[in-house]
């Protein structure tokens, strides 16, 4: 060893390497630190999310009753949806699958290829190639299996209708979610897959009806290929079911008594404020909403006769001569005018430099108030407006009885109507109140509109001295499983009236003598029940044209005891003019009261003779 | 009569009472517990989903752990200084295996690089890497008085630059890169030049960057960078080759005449960038649409997440899931769910941080560190130089696997499919390494100039 140099290496230079090695070290625990202690629960979520998957196990959505309890309104029935898992799909013979598929499912091959995955790496998990499949396809394709490689199906239960007429409106449709809807839904438990109400009681008591979808949850592994059979289950909790106050059987008939007429009838229970029949017209069948034709949905939409419109609460009208009621409680509680006091009818009257006409040109004669209301005299009541109430007692009275506010039926969308003041139509015309308006307002034209269900809330008020109770649809909810009652409605008062209990007397009388001497006594001709009302025909503008009110309750009694129904019927100016809401009323009162359906009280009618049920068809009639 | 040379000369060794204490236990015993780790999450990688042990990798690799710690131990207790005569012929003997393997090597995970029948098989390129070492290690010792001189740089540099090339054809590109640190090292801690050094470095540097910078303005940059159009565009390339080669003749004569140091910065900076200008060309040309993709998804894993992304994501999920102390051992959901690929081989890091967690890691590393540690220690105690740069060739070459490996694991490498010494499954690295460790062992043993 006799080299004296460079037998050592230079151990400044191993120094420098170490430092190297020991930054790099550094930096690399730095990061471990900052993936697995930092950031570990992104991660770990990352890693949840890869290797677990759920599948929703759809809750039954709970039924809905009238309230017989009975026959389901609505319901569910099977229906399967049809998947695709490319994974266990015989590769090459996609294309003789997917022509297998269209003939026996009945879609188009190009539909059913829209659906299927594109050419990708075979996955296990399953496409969803169409909903809404009939169990006699599935059972034709479970038959042929052999022929379906990579097809399975998923039971996915439907929305069925039982009653499509004008109950629809009540009820209302179910659809997919809308990403909007799911904006405002998404704390709620909603999902982008969710169904739920649209219109109707499905929509106000979708929280009810929809329960809790449960969930199936798996481990996949990287192919997305279940990794256990049994995977754990968290059982879905199926939505109540709700009993209606609607009478399916009153509603049909209170729909077939309106006929084919734009207009709505509202039947209530003034002593609850249970709506037993609600019907506008026209309407539509949820049913047919994906089918293509008239029914669709799409179609309907455009419909210029808005068929998605509840007439008995969206829609507000002038009341016409039903408003003369209303007058008639106000000159009562203010003691205005006595029994004594008679107005002149020329035909018509003057007011400024303006003349005004009653709707009998050649003039009712002398009138006190309650042959005033009788006849619906214009002339009386245009007086007993603008020259005794004004418009600020009429408004006050309006209001007391709930017109120009909602009603608060369990419904979305009411409307509230108008009643005009001064302030009112300073602040949305820029003109000053005239006395012509409050002419106007005393004859129920001009400013004032009002929604039936408003009318048979006032009719209501009537009977019960005041009460008016929130009208409502909902009677009560029964859990599916038990069949226990988890919910009854009780009824609730709105707002009171607070007219002397004597004016209601009075009142009630008067609206009986409507119907006994005045303008409704021709049409009002059922053998069944007494009934009180008033009928309003409502001037829009167009000659020839006219809504046509009535405005009613029945049995009449002197004493005024016992159960009894408000029945509002009306038909809008847009029908070929045929006086019907009184006479659309009379019907119903002959079919409750005589518990007959319309084909029965119709073919009654036609034996009795009664003279507006000569012009009517049924159908029965023409197949005989 | 040889042999019977070696084993007396063994038994001897063995028996000398001062021997037993001179022996690196430590670095021994940190390179079992590694390997046993190894084997615990081989075996947890070949456990599906339903907790059936589906390969019997693990058993593989315990056979190669117990006969690599006998190779250890037998080169432990030999002279290492008999491979001075042997490296050159060990060198070439490598060179023509490797160039048997390219022409007629199984193919396996599409490159050419196992010789041998059936499933009894070598990888040369694994071995190449012990065999350069300790022949460039004895080119260097020979030529250690005049170290600084550039022949003798540019000789080591082709030493290592043919079978790096060898192993390139077959191709393994990863496996190819290994040869660079470990010659850089090497000759850094001969007392070569750390111009020459540093010029390497930079040109590789540049290179690499260079050849990613068009990927990374056409994948990941947002907006367009017009700058970028002098690495595609080819008639500027010619412009700006003929601009730089006349600056580095300009500066070269400018050297020459006035002999000022800054013509020789000029010429040293200028050729750094020719150099890495034209190979990141040749480069773009030469890597395949795979690495290419390989190198994007390094930048940004989320341009493919399904495909060549895939690795880079489950990987840092798997890593990331595991927390302070994981999800126990056999418990990690990415491997057994099979998200993870190449569990026991190229990901094996990821698995261990998903089941073991941030602790666990640093088991490992602290392990690591020990091994570095101690392998500095055998350079700076060798007793030769030519056991220092064994010492210095080996600790590069097992740092630069764990700094690629570990750093491929935790998103900050690219994809490079190079295993995880000690811990990945595999033969022929783990005989290669351990066969190295022995060597090490041997030069610690034989540390003091009084012992045989």
């Amino acid at each position: 060893m006799s080299v004296v140099h460079h037998t050592k290496i230079n151990r400044s230079r191993v120094y420098i390497f170490a430092g190297i090695m020991l930054i790099i070290m550094i930096i690399y625990t730095y990061k471990l630190f900052s993936l697995q202690i930092v950031d570990k629960l992104i991660y770990e979520k990352k890693a949840k999310e890869v290797s677990q998957r759920s599948k929703v196990i759809p809750s039954q959505r709970g039924r809905i009753y009238d309230r017989w309890f009975d026959v389901p309104l609505v319901m569910n029935v099977d229906s399967f949806a049809i998947n695709y898992t490319s994974a266990n799909a015989d590769d090459e013979n996609v294309d003789e699958l997917i022509s297998r598929l269209s003939k026996v499912m009945n879609l188009s091959e190009k539909d059913i290829k829209k659906r299927l995955p594109g050419n990708r790496v075979s996955s296990y998990i399953p496409v969803e190639i169409s909903d809404g499949v009939s169990y006699e396809t599935v059972v034709k394709i479970a038959e042929n299996i052999d022929s379906y490689k990579g097809i399975s199906w998923t039971s996915k239960p439907k929305r069925f209708y039982n009653y499509t007429g004008s109950i629809s409106h009540v009820l209302g449709y179910v659809g997919n979610i809308t990403n909007e809807e799911l904006q405002i839904l998404y704390n709620q438990g909603y999902t982008s897959a969710s169904v739920l109400g649209k219109n109707g009681i499905e929509k106000q008591y979708d929280h009810i009806l929809r329960g809790e979808n449960g969930r199936i949850y798996n481990t996949v592994d990287a192919r997305g290929r279940r990794m256990s059979d049994q995977g754990s289950i968290q059982p879905p909790e199926n939505g109540y079911d709700l009993i209606l106050t609607i009478d399916r059987h009153i509603q049909e008939l209170a729909e077939k008594a309106l006929g084919p007429r734009k207009g709505s009838v509202v039947v209530l229970d003034p002593a609850t404020g249970e709506i037993v029949a609600l019907v506008s017209y026209p309407g539509f069948n949820p049913n047919l909403f994906n089918t293509p034709g008239p029914g669709n949905f799409g179609v309907l939409s455009m419909d210029p006769d808005f068929p998605f419109l509840n007439r008995a609460i969206q829609s507000s009208y002038a009341p016409a001569s039903t408003f003369k009621v209303l007058l008639t409680a106000a000159a009562l509680q203010e003691e205005v005018i006595d029994d004594n006091y008679l107005v002149n009818c020329t035909g018509s009257m003057e007011l400024g430099n303006r003349l005004f006409y009653c709707h009998k040109r050649t003039g009712h004669g002398n009138l006190n108030l309650k042959e005033a209301l009788a006849e619906s005299c214009n002339v009386f009541f245009g007086t007993l407006g603008v020259e005794f109430l004004g418009i600020d007692i009429i408004a006050e009275y309006a209001k007391a009885f709930g017109f120009g506010s909602l009603s608060l039926i369990d419904l979305q969308g009411e409307v509230p109507g108008n009643i005009p003041t001064p302030a009112w139509k300073n602040q949305t015309y820029n003109s000053p109140w005239t006395g012509g308006d409050t002419l106007n307002a005393s004859i129920g034209q001009g400013f004032v509109a009002v929604t039936p269900l408003q009318l048979a809330n006032m009719i209501a008020a009537i009977i019960n001295d005041g009460d008016i109770y929130k009208p409502h649809i909902l009677k009560s909810v029964i859990n599916p499983t038990n069949g226990s009652v988890v919910e009854t409605i009780s009824p609730e008062i709105l707002r009171t009236a607070n007219l002397d209990k004597e004016r209601y007397q009075i009142l009630r009388e008067y609206l009986r003598n409507v119907v006994t001497n005045g303008t409704s006594n021709v049409v009002i001709l059922n053998d069944q029940v007494a009934i009180a009302g008033k009928t309003g025909t409502g001037e829009v503008g167009s000659k020839e044209h006219w809504h046509s009110w009535f405005a009613s309750y029945g049995p009449w009694t002197e004493d005024n005891e016992g159960p009894k129904y408000v029945v509002i019927t009306m038909s809008e100016a847009s029908n070929d003019w045929d006086w019907w809401a009184p006479k659309a009323a009379d019907i119903i009162y002959q079919g409750i009261f005589g518990h007959q359906t319309y084909e029965e009280v119709i073919e009654y009618m036609h034996k009795r003779g009664v003279w507006y049920a000569r012009d009517i068809h049924l159908e029965t009639d023409v197949e005989d | 009569m040889p042999e019977i040379f070696i084993w007396r000369q063994m038994l001897k060794i063995k028996l000398t009472a001062p021997s037993i204490f001179g022996f690196d236990f430590i670095i021994f015993f940190a390179v079992e517990f590694l390997m046993v780790i190894g084997i615990f999450f081989i075996y947890s990688s070949g456990v599906n989903s339903n907790g059936v042990i589906v390969t019997n990798e693990f058993i593989k690799q315990i056979i190669w752990v117990s006969t690599g710690t006998f190779i250890m131990l037998f080169f432990a207790f030999m002279d290492y200084r008999r491979l001075r005569g042997l490296a050159l012929p060990l060198y070439l003997l490598t060179i023509l295996l490797m160039v048997l393997t390219v022409l007629f090597g199984q193919v396996v995970n599409g490159a050419r690089s196992w010789l041998g029948i059936g499933s009894l098989g070598i990888q040369p390129s694994e071995i190449s890497k012990l065999t350069t070492i300790l022949f460039l290690s004895s080119y260097l010792n020979n030529n250690r008085n005049r170290i600084s001189s550039l022949w003798v740089f540019m000789t080591a540099f082709i030493i290592i630059l043919i079978p790096m090339g060898i192993v390139l054809m077959q191709p393994d590109l990863g496996t190819a890169m290994v040869f660079i640190p470990v010659f850089l090292i090497t000759m850094f801690i001969a007392g070569g030049k750390k111009r020459y050094i540093l010029f390497i470095l930079f040109t590789g540097i540049l290179t690499i960057l260079f050849s990613i910078l068009p990927y990374w303005e056409m994948f990941i940059a947002s907006t367009k960078i017009n700058s970028m159009i002098i690495f595609t565009d080819m008639r500027l390339m010619k412009i700006l080759c003929t601009v730089t080669a006349v600056l580095i003749v300009l500066s070269v004569m400018g050297y020459i005449l006035a002999r000022k140091p800054y013509f020789y910065i000029m010429f040293y900076s200028f050729t750094i960038f020719g150099i890495s200008y034209i190979f990141s060309f040749a480069a773009r040309m030469v890597l395949k649409d795979y690495q290419v993709m390989r190198l994007i998804v390094f930048m940004d894993p989320q341009v493919d997440p399904k495909g060549a992304g895939w690795n880079i994501i489950q990987s840092l999920t798997a890593v990331g899931s595991g927390g302070a102390f994981g999800k126990g051992f056999l418990q990690g959901t990415q491997s057994h769910y099979r998200y993870l690929p190449e569990q026991s081989t190229d990901f094996i890091f990821s698995i261990i941080s998903e089941e073991i967690g941030f602790v666990g890691n640093l088991v490992i590393i602290c392990l690591f560190a020990i091994i570095f540690w101690r392998c500095l220690n055998i350079i700076i105690k060798s007793r030769d130089v030519f056991g220092s740069l064994i010492a210095a060739g080996m600790v590069g070459m097992i740092f630069f696997h764990f700094m690629i490996n570990i750093g491929m694991a935790i998103g900050i490498m690219p994809i490079t499919g190079i295993p995880l010494l000690f811990l990945s499954y595999g033969g022929s690295s783990l005989w290669t390494t351990l066969l190295g460790i022995g060597i090490l062992l041997s030069i610690y043993h034989r540390r003091y100039k009084n012992t045989n």
